[in-house]
């Protein structure tokens, strides 16, 4: 099924948003993850992202942006708010409605248990997202984008609104940025 | 060159990935299920739409009188009430749709200026309306 297909699917049946989750929920967590480095945070602004998606999507235009594009915009924005208030306030767990809130949190425990393993298996990585973290929030964005999550400056561009010559003068100078901060440690 | 290697080191340095999430499944059905739980309402703003309403059907049955007369003669009976609803309510809810409106256009993704409209008349009608009692309570 194609991106319109399952948009237009989407549009006619709103149960077939969980084929978008299913598709885009486990890139877009990684992307949060590796921003954050914290598990907890992570569930928190994911679903808040997905909960964003699922209120808009009747106002998705194709035309403008692909959905995963889009996706990695409200995540982006969301993270930033993160790293702006610091304090989350979660939409999804106030406005959604668990049917058995318990097995929920323990399936949550066994995926903290996993990831929280699997992200102190990285070192170097936590050191540098430590530095970068210290770092203006439009920095890290572009360099979170294209260094860890491996994205083509156009793919970039689309996701912040702005155009390749900001976005490469913005990498260059939150390069330089980053490689100082990091030198201290 | 020293630039060079450390971009090398970013690209090439290991990152965590992400295996099977347990809780994916559980969270995209409650997701699914949720229901938009919104405080604003339009049905503020009816309370002044009425008053005007309400003065307009005055000035059309008793002669020798405008809207604005009477406006004025409510606004001195009822000075804090009319403060709230006329001057407060409006601007208030311009706010939260101004916010709206550029909160729905980045959730949107860059859309076409039809679809934008098509999606948001409910908040723009709020705007004109909330313009209108305001032009009227200035006057």
């Amino acid at each position: 099924m194609t991106e319109i297909e399952l948009l237009d699917s989407i549009k006619k049946n709103q149960d077939n948003f969980s084929e978008l989750f299913k598709l885009y929920y486990k890139p877009i967590f990684g992307y949060i993850l590796r921003r954050t480095g914290n598990f907890d945070d992570t569930v928190d602004i994911a679903s808040d992202t997905f909960f964003n998606a699922f209120r808009n999507i009747n106002k998705f235009s194709y035309k403008g942006i692909s959905i995963k594009v889009w996706l990695y915009r409200i995540a982006t924005n969301e993270v930033n708010m993160y790293f702006r208030n610091k304090q989350k306030y979660n939409l999804v767990f106030k406005s959604v409605d668990f049917e058995n809130k318990d097995a929920f949190n323990s399936l949550l425990y066994e995926d903290r248990k996993e990831m929280e393993t699997e992200l102190h298996k990285h070192d170097q990585y936590l050191l540098v997202l430590i530095s970068l973290k210290s770092l203006s929030i439009k920095y890290q964005e572009v360099i979170s984008l294209r260094y860890f999550e491996g994205k083509e400056n156009k793919e970039i561009a689309e996701i912040l609104n702005i155009n390749e010559g900001t976005l490469k003068s913005l990498l260059s100078r939150g390069l330089e940025k980053l490689r100082k901060k990091c030198s201290q440690i | 060159m020293e630039m060079q290697k450390f971009e090398e080191k970013l690209i090439q340095m290991t990152k965590p990935d992400v295996p099977h999430l347990k809780h994916e499944d559980m969270l995209a059905n409650a997701i699914t299920k949720a229901k938009d739980k919104s405080i604003v309402s339009w049905w503020w703003l009816s309370i002044p739409l009425y008053i005007v309403a309400a003065l307009s059907m005055k000035t059309i049955f008793m002669p020798r009188t405008t809207l604005l007369s009477n406006l004025h003669e409510l606004t001195s009976n009822e000075r804090y009430a009319s403060v709230i609803f006329f001057f407060v309510l409006p601007i208030l809810l311009i706010i939260i749709n101004v916010k709206s409106l550029r909160n729905i256009y980045f959730l949107s993704g860059n859309p076409q200026m039809i679809t934008f409209l098509k999606g948001t008349w409910y908040h723009i009608l709020i705007l004109i309306l909330s313009a209108l009692i305001l032009i009227i309570y200035s006057l």
